[in-house]
């Protein structure tokens, strides 16, 4: 056991969904070629001006009301002065004293134990480019692109003491601000990012250590190898009699550590001033109120739904509402078929299952809920084998298609052929005596190697109630 | 570098060469020696200007400044067609649609 | 045709009645600057083929008789107002070759009326100064004695307006910068309500400050440029969501009954005898038509200057942070990113842009920001406040342009502390986002420089200024430079 405790707190950065950047009009969406997404505005020329985006605004406030903010009534920007070539106007327009949102909370469930992490503040900023770098001809190119998306910071207190917890925190954001339609938070493409503050203190101290800033980390598993890495740097250096430095440091996850950062921390000094091209914005008591009544359902409501209203699992009801894309292709599913249990059940006895052996992968579905839906409701109402609805299922993660014209195509249907019925179930138990016998003693054991042998026969041309009642009519003559 | 400051360690100046030098730092901006000395003198001299206002005794309250806008001033949200790439690089030096930046150290 | 003085109105009517065409008209300004700005430098840059093609498209316009109160007329804009394929320096090293790919707010209006582009005239280097002799290309000089120093940073613009090289000019004002070169070139000049105008594709000195405005012969023209320029730009998040009202309107209007305002700070020992036995007879004068002048009191004037230089420059630094030679502008030398945006901006910008650089970023500084920054906001609560307060017993207010006449070219140099304290009589107009008119009051009597008097109005209502201003004018004989 060691015998220091870490602490952390995070700054989270997510884009919004807005459709234009949050002050020009040009697209906010990701990619394009090289400054293609971009105006005289957002490339910083002079004489340009900002002019802010209503939704960018609405959007924040909604994150501040999922995370038990305070909304600010008045509300200002600001200029954040520095050089860096991914920032054209030299200033990044962010916010400072006056922040929309302020001391929320979020409830995070670790291992079982429910938690609360205190949010700070959460506040509106504009992204900045994009620098490729060129190391033979010892450039870097400029893209702009991505200068002047929305972001928000959303700034933890110092309340998370493990890895867990903070993974965790971040599910739990990222949900939220899925669910409320905010940000798509696809960390891949940098929609949503982390940063740590780290330090150690001997276990039972009330002083925090001297923490560091952990930066470029691109993925949940890189988070959690960092914290744990930087945990043991900051130990070993204590252990050793050392002091640690406050300092940015940067995770190589290839190597797997921690490298400080070759700035100047110290020498920043941001100038931050209230930003004289944007009036601060006052927001009335209805305006909020609109806002807030129109965040879509949140994640702990759903569940609370789907176990009530579906009489889902609670443990089932998780599981689907844990990820977006699959909350909304159940919502997809049961629109068409009105089973939420069966739904449930087969999205995750069986798609889950697939999608966790890798054979198909969520995001990038060929079929829709409702086609999936139809398969449920053929194998529920007995017009195809179990069997059967495996092999479909198969077929549409490969190559998509409805369920119906596949079982057309593979003539997969259950048929109800009483006589091919008949004449299977009367050859198997003239050929099979010795069961029949054990059965006529009581044996009841032995139907299920009657029903197997029929199945297997029958290839799904009954269903397994008729040959159930057949087999059972047979062997009680 | 600046020894004539010490040399000249009496001349009384409302700011120091190490003030200068940050805000040079801040600011991006060399001067060469003789310029340096020049600039000096002269902020010297603009900051004592700017001193007298710390006499006046009032203090500013960020809401009162009356220029706020209401929400439903802002912008909707209604992307537009950007700018052709070529016009906004046109004054730039740039390859590939993209504005050509030295080598960053971090 | 006499275009010496020529007013916008009086080139209306001969370019309407067929006895010019437009491009005889700037055919003959084009005379007149190949003239005399050789020695008066008031433009940096020329337009002559394209002002040939803006007047074949006013021609038109007036030949189909749909001609717009500026159709076919020249006029020269100041060397910071973006214009779209056209090389805006704003008068400094790191733009001088800068070809904007998009118009100003203002350009599309002209365009839409069918204004002709004489060129573009000379300033103060980023608009920082009030003699124009920090430009980097075009050191004007002022049209009634060429020795002497136009004012600025508008002074190219004053200056062609006065010498008669542009019936009227645009300019910008961020702390005197259109009143202080009107009133020392003898022309007439407004610095509109703060948002009256839209700022974008202004290139920003000080965005809480600027605005664009027109410099002209008298107030009619300027009324007649207001009404072309003024409007909500959704582009443009300060410029104001007002009604523009026709502010000729109340021109001619008696001035019976108006109470006029003389705050005492503004004739105190730092403005010059002249001046202010000048700007007294003048309100005089006002007086013996029916208005009444009401004695008040700004007892924050005291502390405008460092205020207004705090504010300006602090503003200023953040603006002209993004010149880093990579985007635009003047490229310097270095092998990373650190050494070429130094080089580019040491080498780039002027010594007077440097200090108030250096200036603005001690006012933000960590350490400093409270008792500079914050307190000079403080202030400007203040002085909107006293401003308030004198609006409640008066209409206008009357004040000096400057606290001199015109003075000589290198008076001020190597003394920034001089130059600043000169605008003492400007700056609180814009501080309190005020619309501020100069127009002349008279002339030295040694050297015959004009002497300039601003009118000061309350928000949005430069419909009274301009008819105070013209209801003087309407009696005042001024007299032309002999350039």
């Amino acid at each position: 056991m060691s015998a220091y405790f870490p602490t952390m707190g995070l700054e989270i950065h997510a884009e919004l969904l807005t459709k234009s950047k949050v002050f020009c009009t040009c697209s906010a969406e990701f990619g394009g070629t090289p400054n293609s997404r971009c105006c005289p505005v957002c490339s910083g020329l002079p004489g340009t001006l900002p002019v802010l985006n209503q939704k960018a605004v609405e959007y924040i406030i909604k994150a501040g009301y999922v995370m038990n903010c305070d909304i600010s009534r008045f509300t200002k920007w600001d200029r954040k002065n520095y050089f860096y070539p991914d920032l054209p106007k030299a200033y990044q327009i962010s916010q400072m004293p006056r922040p929309v949102c302020l001391s929320g909370t979020v409830n995070i469930n670790v291992n079982g134990v429910d938690k609360i992490i205190r949010i700070n503040r959460i506040h509106l900023e504009e992204d900045a480019g994009k620098l490729v770098h060129d190391d033979v001809n010892r450039i870097s190119l400029a893209d702009y692109n991505r200068c002047g998306v929305p972001l928000i910071e959303i700034v933890t207190e110092p309340d998370f003491h493990s890895a867990d917890e903070v993974i965790a925190f971040i599910e739990k954001i990222k949900l939220l601000l899925q669910y409320a339609g905010i940000c798509d938070c696809k960390m891949e493409q940098g929609s949503i990012r982390c940063d740590v503050n780290i330090s150690i203190a001997p276990k039972g101290s009330t002083e925090l250590g001297t923490r560091t800033e952990l930066k470029n980390l691109n993925s949940l598993k890189a988070i959690a190898r960092a914290i744990e890495v930087e945990i043991e740097r900051q130990e070993e250096l204590l252990e050793n009699g050392e002091r640690v430095i406050q300092q940015t440091r940067r995770f190589n996850e290839q190597l797997g550590e921690t490298t400080a950062m070759r700035s100047k921390e110290d020498a920043h000094d941001y100038r931050y001033f209230p930003d004289p091209d944007i009036p601060p914005i006052i927001f009335t008591e209805e305006e909020l109120e609109a806002i807030k009544s129109s965040i879509p359902e949140l994640p702990e409501q759903r569940v609370e739904r789907y176990v009530n209203e579906y009489g889902i699992k609670k443990a089932d009801a998780d599981i689907i509402v844990g990820n977006k894309t699959i909350c909304d292709f159940f919502d997809a599913a049961i629109s068409e078929y009105n089973n939420p249990k069966a739904v449930a059940n087969y999205i995750i006895g069986e798609l889950m299952n697939r999608i966790n052996r890798g054979e198909a992968d969520m995001e990038n579905l060929k079929f829709g809920g409702a086609k999936f839906a139809q398969l449920v409701e053929f194998m529920q109402t007995d017009k195809i084998s179990q069997a059967n609805a495996k092999t479909i299922l198969r077929e549409m993660i490969e190559n998509g298609g409805s369920p119906k014209d596949i079982a057309d195509r593979d003539d997969l249907w259950i048929k109800e052929d009483n006589d091919l019925l008949a004449k299977v179930v009367d050859e198997i138990i003239a050929n099979n005596p010795k069961p029949v016998e054990q059965y006529k003693n009581g044996d009841q054991k032995v139907f299920g190697f009657f029903m197997g042998q029929a199945n297997k026969a029958l290839k799904g041309a009954a269903s397994p109630k008729a040959i159930q009642e057949y087999i059972r009519k047979k062997l009680g003559e | 570098m600046y020894d004539y400051i010490q040399k000249k360690g009496y001349v009384y100046m409302a700011v120091e060469l190490k003030t200068i030098e940050h805000l040079c730092e801040l600011s991006k901006l060399d001067y060469d020696e003789e310029g340096m000395k020049k600039v000096m003198g002269e902020m010297s001299d603009i900051i004592d200007l700017m001193d007298e206002i710390k006499e006046f005794d009032l203090t500013y309250d960020d809401t009162k400044d009356g220029n706020e806008i209401r929400f439903g001033d802002t912008r909707e949200d209604v992307p537009e067609e950007s700018f052709p790439t070529d016009k906004l690089l046109a004054n730039a030096e740039n390859t590939d649609g993209c504005y050509v930046v030295p080598k960053v150290v971090e | 045709m006499d275009i010496k003085r020529a007013k916008i109105r009086d080139l209306r009517n001969a370019l309407d009645n067929k006895e010019i065409s437009a491009a005889e008209l700037c055919g003959e300004y084009f005379k007149r600057i190949e003239a005399v700005d050789p020695q008066l430098l008031s433009y940096i840059t020329v337009t002559k083929d394209k002002a040939m093609k803006d007047a074949e498209n006013a021609q038109k316009i007036i030949d189909a008789g749909k001609s717009a109160p500026l159709t076919g007329i020249p006029l020269a804009v100041k060397d910071n107002i973006c214009i779209d394929g056209v090389k805006t320096t704003c008068a400094s090293k790191m733009l001088e070759n800068f070809i904007p790919p998009y118009n100003a707010t203002v350009i599309d209006k002209l365009n839409e009326q069918g204004y002709v582009l004489l060129g573009r005239a000379s300033m103060d280097e980023f608009a920082m100064g009030g003699s124009t002799q920090t430009s980097a290309f075009a050191k004007t000089k002022n049209p009634y004695d060429l020795e002497s120093v136009p004012g600025g940073s508008s002074g190219g613009s004053a200056a062609a307006v006065g010498a008669s090289l542009a019936p009227a000019a645009l300019g910008s004002d961020t702390g005197g910068s259109i009143r202080q070169p009107s009133s020392f070139c003898g022309v007439t000049g407004i610095k509109p309500t703060y948002g009256r105008v839209s700022r974008y594709g202004l290139v920003a000195f000080a965005s809480s400050l600027d605005q664009i405005g027109p410099i002209c012969n008298d107030a009619r023209d300027c009324a007649i440029m207001l009404n072309a320029i003024c409007g909500h730009d959704r582009h443009d998040a300060t410029s104001a969501n007002v009604d523009t009202p026709d502010f000729t309107e109340k021109l001619g209007q008696p001035i019976n009954g108006l109470k006029i305002a003389l705050p005492k700070e503004f004739f105190s020992d730092a403005v010059d005898e002249t001046v202010k036995s000048c700007v007294l007879d003048a309100a005089k004068e006002l007086e013996k038509r029916g208005a009444a002048l009401v004695d008040c009191s700004m007892p924050g004037l005291k502390y405008a200057i460092p205020a207004y230089y705090l504010i300006a420059c602090a503003e200023a630094a953040s603006n002209l942070s993004r010149f880093d030679g990579i985007k635009y502008g003047f490229r310097g030398e270095g092998r990373t990113f650190e050494e070429l945006i130094r080089d580019s901006r040491s080498r780039g910008f002027g010594e007077e842009v440097k200090r108030r650089i250096l200036l603005g970023n001690y006012a933000l500084s960590s350490g400093y920001y409270d008792a500079y920054y914050k307190k000079a906001l403080a202030l400007k609560q203040e002085i909107i406040k006293e401003y308030n307060d004198i609006f409640e017993i008066a209409d206008v207010i009357l004040t000096p342009t400057a606290p001199t006449p015109a003075y000589k070219i290198g008076a001020q140099d190597n003394d920034p502390v001089k130059m600043y304290q000169a605008d003492i009589c400007t700056v609180t107009v814009n501080i309190a986002k005020l619309p501020g008119i100069s127009t002349t009051c008279g002339y030295t009597a040694d050297d015959g420089l004009p002497i300039g008097m601003s009118i000061i109005g309350k928000r949005f209502d430069e419909q009274t200024i301009l008819q105070v201003a013209d209801a003087f004018e309407q009696g005042f004989m001024t007299i032309a430079p002999k350039l």
